[in-house]
This record gives C-alpha cells, sequence and structure tokens, in this order.
C-alpha cells in the first residue's frame, strides 16, 4: 500500500493544482483517497489500484522518464507524461477525476474558490420553517396521525 | 439517534438469523419501499433487505465525498464499458436512489405508455388506467411546483436562455415538501423536504408491520425466499456481505427492486433464466452531457434548487435540456484541465452555470455477471443518439450565450474553450468521434422488460417473472423502454399498481 501512496501522490503533485502542496492539503488528498477506495467493494478496488500501478509502471516507456517509474521522476518529468495520458483521455482522465475531487473536497479549498454551504442551508433551512412552518408541522401530524391508524389496523 | 421500529441494522445482528414472511422485497428504493407500503398497508408480513444502510436526515451533509461513500454504490462511479464508457451513479442506502437524486417528478408521457400497452401487449398501462396511480403518488409525495424563493440564478440563467430563442421551458415538478433550496439533493436532503422513500414509503411500511434489515446483501434467491450476509453499513466499505452473519428469509412472495444493473445479476446469479433472452438486455441510459458555462456575474448556483425547469421544445427529438449545480468535487472531475489550469477554472467556481441534454436514447446495453468483478454494464452509443448528443450539446451552448455566457467548455475530450455560438457550430460542423463525448447517466432502465409476451418480455404486465410464479420485479428494469423524462414517478406509479394487483390476487400466492 506504501507503493500505492506514493503512485497517488505524484499523480496528485501534478493533477490538483499548485495549492496542492501548501500546508497539509497533500495529507488531506491522501486521506480522502484512502476513504473513498474503503468505500469500494473489493473487485473494483482491485481495478483502481491496478490502474494506478499502470499508470506509474507505464512511465517506464515514456521517453523523457529513461526507463523510471513515475514515482522516481521528477516533476517536469511526471508533468510531461502525465500530460500526455491525459492528453489521450481515458483511464488517466477516469483517475485524474477521483484525485482532483479528493482535493475539492479540502475545507480549506472550498473555503477559497467561495464555497461554503453549511451556513447557507442553515439560512434557507430557517427561512423553510418561518414561511411554511405550520403547514409543514400540519403535514407531519396528517403522515403521523395515518401511519398510527395504519399500525392499529394492523395490529392483531 | 432513536431507530424506527423494526429496522435492523448490521450492526446489530450478531448471529445468522433465519426469518419467516409473507413477503419479502430485495431493495428499498423507489420500487421496493412502495411495494413494502402497499403491501403492510394491506396486512401482508413484509420483510425489506436493503445492502447500503440507514441514514437519517439528520445524518446528511454537504460533504461530496461522504454522501458518495454512504449512500452511492461504489462511491457514485460506476462505469459502463463501451466507446465512450458512461459513468453512472446509483444510490445505495435505505431510500435507495430516491434520497439522492433530483426529486424530480414527472408522469410517464402518455405516447410512452401507449407506445408500451401497443408493442408488448401490456395491459392496464393506457393514460388513463394509470391516472388514478399517478395521482395517489403525487397527493402522497407532495409532487408540485417549487416555491419561487427558492430558484436560483443558475436555472433563471437557462430559462433566459430558452426564452431569449422562444423555445418551450417548463417549471419542474418535484417531490417536495416545501424544498428550501438547499442545493444538496445529490448528499441527501438535510431538511427532510425532499419526499424520498426514506421519509415517507419506508416509514408507511414500518408503521405497517414491516421489517427492514439495512446493510445485508442478498446473494441469492433460492426456491423458498432469499439468502444474504450482513455487512458493515456504516461509513467506510459498506455491505460487500463478506463475512457477517448470514439472513435467510423464507416467503411464498419475492420482489427484486435493486435498480436495473442489480436486479437482473441477482436473478442470474440465481440461476433464474428467461425464456425471452432478455434477462439483463435492453438496458436504457438516458445519457447526460454537461456543457459548463462562464459568466461573468455571480451566478453562485449552489444557491437555489438543485434543478428549476426542463427545456423541452426538442422532447420530439429526443432532447430535453437541464441546469444542474453540481459541487466542487464533481465539477473539478468534469473538468477538462489539471494542474494550474484546472486551479484557474476552478477559482471562478461562482460564475458556472453546469447545464445539458439528457438524451431519450434508442441505443441498448446489457448486464452481465463477470467472474471476479460482480455485475458490469455494457453499452454501445449508437450513431443516432451519439447525433443527438452532440446537437444537445449545441442547443445548450446556444442557450448559454443567449443568456449572457462569456465561454462555454464543451463535454468532448480534446475540444478548446470557446467563446461564441459561432465558435460552438464551427467547431461541431466537424464529425465528433463518439468516443471523445464525456457521458453520464442516473436513469438506468429496462433490464427486466416488461411484455405480456413471454417470448419479448421478462416479466409479465404486473411485474410478475413469466414461468415463475411468486417472482415479481419492481424497479425501472421492468420499463420496456425508456421514458424520455426522470423515471422515479414512473417506478413508483408502476409499483404502486402491481402492489395492488398482487393485494387483489393474494390468495393465489398465500399471503
Amino acid at each position: 500500500m506504501l507503493v500505492l501512496q506514493q503512485v497517488v501522490e505524484r499523480f496528485a503533485l501534478v493533477v490538483c493544482p499548485p495549492r496542492v502542496r501548501e500546508g497539509q492539503r497533500l495529507d488531506g488528498v491522501l486521506r480522502e483517497f484512502r476513504l473513498m477506495t474503503g468505500a469500494l467493494r473489493p473487485s473494483a478496488r482491485r481495478v483502481l489500484l491496478t490502474a494506478f500501478v499502470a499508470i506509474d509502471q507505464g512511465a517506464r516507456l515514456y521517453p523523457r522518464a529513461r526507463g523510471r517509474r513515475l514515482v522516481r521522476l521528477g516533476d517536469d518529468a511526471a508533468d510531461a507524461y502525465l500530460t500526455a495520458l491525459l492528453a489521450r483521455a481515458g483511464l488517466a482522465e477516469r483517475l485524474k477525476g477521483i484525485v482532483v475531487m479528493c482535493y475539492y473536497e479540502l475545507p480549506e479549498v472550498k473555503q477559497e474558490i467561495g464555497y461554503d454551504p453549511d451556513p447557507y442551508i442553515a439560512a434557507v433551512s430557517r427561512r423553510r420553517l418561518q414561511s411554511y412552518g405550520a403547514e409543514i408541522a400540519a403535514a407531519a401530524a396528517a403522515s403521523a396521525a395515518s401511519a398510527a391508524a395504519q399500525s392499529a389496523a394492523v395490529d392483531p | 439517534m432513536s431507530l424506527p421500529a423494526g429496522l435492523t441494522q448490521a450492526a446489530d445482528v450478531t448471529a445468522d438469523l433465519t426469518v419467516e414472511c409473507g413477503a419479502v422485497i430485495v431493495g428499498s428504493g423507489a420500487g421496493g419501499a412502495t411495494m413494502a407500503a402497499e403491501l403492510a398497508a394491506a396486512g401482508i408480513d413484509v420483510v425489506v433487505i436493503e445492502e447500503g444502510g440507514y441514514h437519517p436526515t439528520e445524518a446528511f451533509t454537504a460533504s461530496s465525498m461522504r454522501a458518495l461513500r454512504t449512500l452511492y454504490r461504489d462511491g457514485g462511479g460506476g462505469m459502463a464499458i463501451g466507446k465512450p464508457s458512461v459513468l453512472f451513479a446509483e444510490g445505495r442506502c435505505v431510500g435507495g436512489s430516491t434520497v439522492v437524486n433530483g426529486g424530480m417528478s414527472w408522469q410517464t408521457p402518455p405516447r410512452v405508455l401507449a407506445h408500451w400497452g401497443e408493442t408488448d401487449g401490456i395491459k392496464a398501462i393506457g393514460e388513463t388506467d394509470m391516472a388514478p396511480y399517478f395521482a395517489a403518488v403525487e397527493s402522497r409525495l407532495s409532487v408540485g411546483l417549487q416555491d419561487p424563493e427558492t430558484i436560483g440564478r443558475d436555472s433563471e440563467l437557462l430559462k433566459a436562455g430558452a426564452d431569449a430563442n422562444d423555445w418551450l421551458i417548463v417549471p419542474n415538478r418535484r417531490n417536495q415538501l416545501h424544498c428550501a433550496g438547499s442545493n444538496n439533493c445529490n448528499n441527501g436532503c438535510p431538511t427532510g423536504a425532499k419526499q424520498s422513500m426514506l421519509v415517507t414509503s419506508v416509514p408507511r411500511a414500518l408503521s405497517g408491520g414491516a421489517r427492514l434489515f439495512a446493510g445485508c446483501r442478498v446473494d441469492r434467491i433460492t426456491g423458498s425466499g432469499v439468502t444474504g450476509r450482513f455487512g458493515h453499513s456504516g461509513l467506510g466499505h459498506s455491505g460487500s456481505g463478506h463475512g457477517g452473519p448470514r439472513l435467510t428469509v423464507r416467503a411464498p412472495v419475492v420482489i427484486v427492486a435493486g435498480g436495473s444493473v442489480q436486479t437482473p445479476a441477482l436473478l442470474a446469479r440465481s440461476g433464474i433464466r428467461s425464456s425471452s433472452g432478455q434477462l439483463g438486455r435492453n438496458l436504457s441510459m438516458h445519457p447526460n452531457a454537461n456543457v459548463i458555462a462562464y459568466f461573468d456575474e455571480d451566478v453562485t448556483g449552489w444557491h437555489g434548487v438543485h434543478q428549476a425547469f426542463q427545456v423541452r421544445e426538442f422532447t420530439g427529438d429526443g432532447i430535453v435540456l437541464t441546469a444542474n449545480n453540481l459541487a466542487p468535487p464533481m465539477l473539478a472531475a468534469m473538468m477538462p484541465a489539471h494542474g494550474r489550469e484546472l486551479g484557474e477554472l476552478m477559482a471562478d467556481y461562482n460564475h458556472v452555470v453546469t447545464a445539458g441534454p439528457l438524451i431519450e436514447d434508442t441505443s441498448t446495453g446489457r448486464i452481465r455477471n463477470v467472474p471476479g468483478f460482480g455485475p458490469q454494464v455494457f453499452y454501445q452509443l449508437n450513431d443516432q443518439d451519439a447525433a443527438r448528443v452532440v446537437r444537445g450539446v449545441e442547443l445548450t451552448a446556444q442557450a448559454m450565450f443567449a443568456a449572457g455566457a462569456r465561454r462555454v467548455l464543451l463535454p468532448f475530450d480534446g475540444a478548446p474553450a470557446l467563446h461564441s455560438l459561432g465558435e460552438v457550430r464551427s467547431l461541431l460542423a466537424r464529425p465528433v468521434p463518439k468516443r471523445s463525448i464525456r457521458l453520464y447517466s442516473i436513469h438506468l432502465m429496462g433490464t427486466a422488460r416488461m411484455s405480456e409476451d413471454p417470448r419479448r418480455g421478462v416479466v409479465d404486465s404486473f411485474g410478475q417473472f413469466h414461468g415463475r410464479p411468486g417472482l415479481f420485479v419492481a424497479d425501472a428494469s421492468i420499463f420496456p423502454g425508456p421514458t424520455g423524462l426522470n423515471p422515479m414517478e414512473t417506478v413508483i406509479a408502476l409499483a404502486t399498481r402491481n402492489a395492488r394487483h398482487l393485494i387483489d390476487h393474494r390468495a393465489g400466492h398465500a399471503i
């Protein structure tokens, strides 16, 4: 798994915006990635991990890599290799999607781009209750009464 | 957190269980929960088995990644194999995909019902036959229009673009009780306003005496019911069904409602075959593509309801246009850029509208159980549908530029940013390679199609498997073809109808 972590880390340093190198962001990306892969069924996880290994080893065929794996490349060569892969879309593009999702899940990154949903959700939730609270409560009561009647009807 | 009576979670089960009931239902989404509520209300002893976990309204947050891990199958990253491949997402939690969908509630178009009746001899499926079921569903799920204050700027811009082109655009009907417009539909509704199965039919079924086992994966339909295995349905890896206690349910009636991928896969791995040869085939996906449009003004697309309008001008051509805001992780994954360029594109997140076509597809795919990998989806977009996607993308760009967009990114690999409709048309004048189209889907349908003719269909007019009395299917897999619109209400209406038919004939099934 250490090898995989190295590959994902190298991948993230290229596909995420440069600020991924700041603070604890790279650790955050890796943490999100681990959580995501942990949610996959074993066969899907195997496919994903195999894909990263293939990209790592595939660097050996890239001329500027001079036979080295992705994790052994310097920044410029790694960037050139992955840029070439991403230009062909396909698998690398899918993997990029997963890794950048992990980056844009980080709270500090969301803040930077002006996405701060919690206060907004709290505000519109309050507005909903202020505007329609009575109707919502009435609907809930009607639903509960209906459920109770149904429950009584089926209770032997 | 107090659990509803009748709910058993995987963590509560420490030893193998065997239960008996009248009807066992596999899946608690639109079809399964509806069947459960109807049958329980009729006094039938119902057991529901859900592979995913139970996550109440209070558990929902704005974290997309958390939602993907806990509420979706495979983190929302399903992929149909083909050229192009199609990303798809399925809900996997108590309430199924209704917990994470946008809540669009549309009746099946009458032309679609008529077509199903004519081509497959399906009984009692005409517009007038179905009307009372749609009415019942819409009443129960509070289907209606949005309150005006919840409509966001991204939706207004789509409408402005449609109006400028004099196109027909309609306000969405949604299953919601005064939706707050929190734009969190895909992560689970944090207010409970969306009337998903989690807050409607599941509690109704439990009130009626149904029992629900969450976090249990059914691995086989047997001659006397089903067998499954409990997993771990909390955060992280969930519901794999490896190694946990076993659940055996004995029931004279088995209802499979796992969705259009899992349903045929479960039937097939249980050794159940359809003489029609259609089990697992006939898959429709309603492929979607997204145009990313940048505006000078602050759009803040995450303020306001998930989707407020649909452009219906082109339904005759199999194209519906919509605008849906995407949370940052989803938008970033879709961006045709990486590194510094990605950062620059995402820096303008609040100036973006994401919109695009939903295609009523004529292509069909299939589901196959692949040893070692489980159910796999294969789908090949045909030329006709590819042309529809390209046209839908062009129309979307036309609407966005008419609304004031300064540039658009198209869902075609290698396409540059374009700054006018003329540039879009110039680019699209050349053939767009199918493999370059970026597609996704959340509407999978048709893999256990209905037909009165057992040579054409897997199930009969009321969802019963041909030649297998007591075995039913109750999800979108029974559709003979695509609906052309959001399919949830069709699933629920058909499940209501088929449940009532089963109740009317319960004596024949000894329940």
